[in-house]
């Protein structure tokens, strides 16, 4: 007699499937208190699994979004679907070897998640960067800046269903991006910060077609903002919508433009300035009103203060060597170090022990975007589920900064 | 108190952290309102809670450290009360270090899914393919219990106090 193989064609065959952590109610007990509040359902509401693979949460985050009718009264984010544990394998790791491990962190702004750890390891082993090492340091970062709030720009208009910004904001980035690549030898994951400098001076490639970029850069901010800033559809679904104010920002401890556009004029650039930025010239835009659209247009803003920078960068940058002295094996003096800098999505920290080792004992990485994420739970509840993607995307969190 | 750079670092116990951040954080002379991070750190022996503030009456980073948590039950109070913003840093730092942040609503694992059972931050959590560790320890599966064997490695122990 011939072995029955079961197939799913068979209708007599039942499929089990297991309960596993994507089922929208979970199949245990509530652990606390918010959980059981959130999944305890009144009449007429029901839950909505957003995620992991939606095309618009930015990577692969889950939204458990509870709703009654159109309108969203709770949401539960679920993260973790992106956890590497980067901190672990940083922590075994030699800190040379750490730089390159926070790369693929906040993967669109490669440059600032090596700038933090390495200023750590640098004040571990009090050393001094070669002038024209922070300028690098410094004009690379503020390119990365600008390629990153560009992708956002695109982005949100995705989000909002608008296919066109994205290819503009493209080419916008595609330019600094092959520019960094000529830099750095990378596109995406640059691994250029070393300790005590970077890893190769400017060379020529970059400073022609840093030359040629700068000659239309603002042209193109503008011309791109001109597609968004007065589109009737865009301007609907973004003015007043997902309202923060002051306080309620800084319990949350929101940073970057997400904070500067509830009026908190808080940057790490000026509230705690590193590198070179005292030398520098530059504004930090506000806004008060606190919605979408305020945090669209502060990214604007600064894309255009970024440009400014850039600019007095190449024209006050010294000669010199580009990295110190740094041995191959390093055993910094056990101690302890925290150094923050001003990420494109915010303050963005590493705080790193060391016993004595060649490794770090403890490498923690502050993301900002894991932070500002935490505001669309009290942003959502009142919006249109069709608006949760909105409100999300104006926060700008990267799952890769945020899942670690 | 100690100075380094441009941080200022100050060491409590964990029954003054209420008393300690809520002056800070209220105070019209300190106004440190922005919590610019809450790490767990594992020394070996204690865990520590660190918090880094910033004020804008000082150029200097404030650091808090909550020290000598007892390892096996390390409890610290909540700062939800205070940031409401700390609350996933605190489900992360109960999620990689097992320390309990008494009157956190949320208190979920954050990272690694609901129905895992160790702390992988730990210092006595080795990673599976370690390669800094000699092949005559063998490969531990990432899921075995966080107390090591008696005939492993000992933790490694930090000189970082």
């Amino acid at each position: 007699m011939a072995t029955q193989i079961p197939s799913l064609d068979d209708p007599q065959v039942l499929v089990q499937t297991p309960a596993t952590i994507y089922d929208a109610i979970p199949p245990y007990a509530p652990r606390t208190e918010r959980e059981a509040e959130f999944y305890t359902l009144r009449d007429g509401e029901m839950l909505v699994n957003m995620g992991p693979q939606h095309p618009s949460t930015h990577g692969v985050l889950r939204l458990v979004v509870k709703i009654e009718g159109e309108r969203v009264v709770d949401i539960d984010p679920v993260l973790g679907y992106l956890h590497r544990g980067i901190e672990k394998l940083a922590e075994n790791a030699d800190y040379h070897h750490a730089i390159c491990y926070t790369d693929p962190l906040e993967y669109v702004s490669s440059l600032f998640n090596e700038l933090a750890p390495v200023m750590a390891f640098e004040q571990l082993l009090d050393l001094r960067v070669p002038r024209r090492a922070e300028y690098i340091r410094v004009l690379a970062c503020e390119l990365n800046r600008i390629a990153s709030h560009a992708l956002f720009m695109g982005w949100m208009a995705l989000d909002l269903g608008g296919l066109t910004p994205i290819l503009y904001s493209f080419i916008e980035r595609d330019e600094i991006v092959e520019m960094l690549a000529a830099l750095t030898g990378q596109r995406m994951l640059f691994n250029y910060m070393r300790i005590g400098g970077v890893n190769g001076d400017l060379n020529h490639e970059f400073l022609s077609r840093l030359g040629d970029w700068m000659g239309h850069a603002l042209r193109q901010v503008e011309a791109n903002t001109t597609l968004l800033n007065e589109n009737e559809i865009f301007l609907k679904r973004t003015r007043g919508l997902g309202r923060l104010d002051r306080r309620t920002a800084l319990s949350l401890g929101l940073s970057g433009p997400n904070i500067r556009a509830c009026g908190v004029p808080y940057d790490v650039r000026r509230a705690h300035p590193y590198s070179v930025y005292p030398e520098l010239e530059f504004a930090i835009p506000t806004r008060e009103e606190g919605d979408s659209y305020a945090r669209y247009l502060l990214r604007v803003d600064e894309i255009k203060q970024s440009i400014h920078i850039i600019d007095q960068l190449i024209h006050q940058m010294p000669d010199g060597p580009v990295m110190a002295n740094v041995p191959r094996r390093i055993t910094p003096r056990p101690g302890r170090a925290w150094a923050a800098i001003e990420s494109p999505r915010g303050q963005y920290g590493c705080y790193a022990i060391s016993d004595g080792t060649d490794q770090p004992y403890r490498f923690r990485i502050h993301d900002p975007s894991f932070v500002n994420l935490q505001a669309v739970v009290p942003l959502m509840p009142g919006n249109l589920l069709a608006d949760t993607m909105a409100v999300m995307a104006s926060l700008d969190p990267v799952m890769g900064g945020v899942d670690k | 108190m100690r100075q380094r750079h441009d941080q200022t670092e100050i060491r409590i116990a964990a029954g003054a952290t209420v008393d300690v951040l809520r002056t800070l954080h209220d105070d019209p002379a300190f106004r440190f309102e922005v919590l610019a991070d809450l790490a767990g750190v594992d020394t070996g022996d204690s865990m520590q809670v660190v918090y880094h503030l910033w004020s804008e009456t000082t150029p200097d980073w404030l650091r808090v450290i909550v020290v000598d948590l007892d390892r096996e039950d390390p409890r610290v109070p909540s700062t939800t009360f205070l940031w409401k913003g700390a609350e996933w840093m605190e489900r992360e730092a109960y999620d990689m270090f097992g320390i309990i942040f008494e009157g956190n609503r949320d208190l979920r694992r954050v990272y690694m899914p609901p129905d895992y059972t160790s702390f992988p931050l730990r210092k006595d959590f080795f990673l599976a393919d370690d390669a800094s560790r000699s092949p005559a320890q063998g490969v531990r599966h990432m899921e075995q219990v966080h107390a090591p064997a008696e005939s492993l490695a000992p933790i490694r122990r930090s000189r970082a106090r």
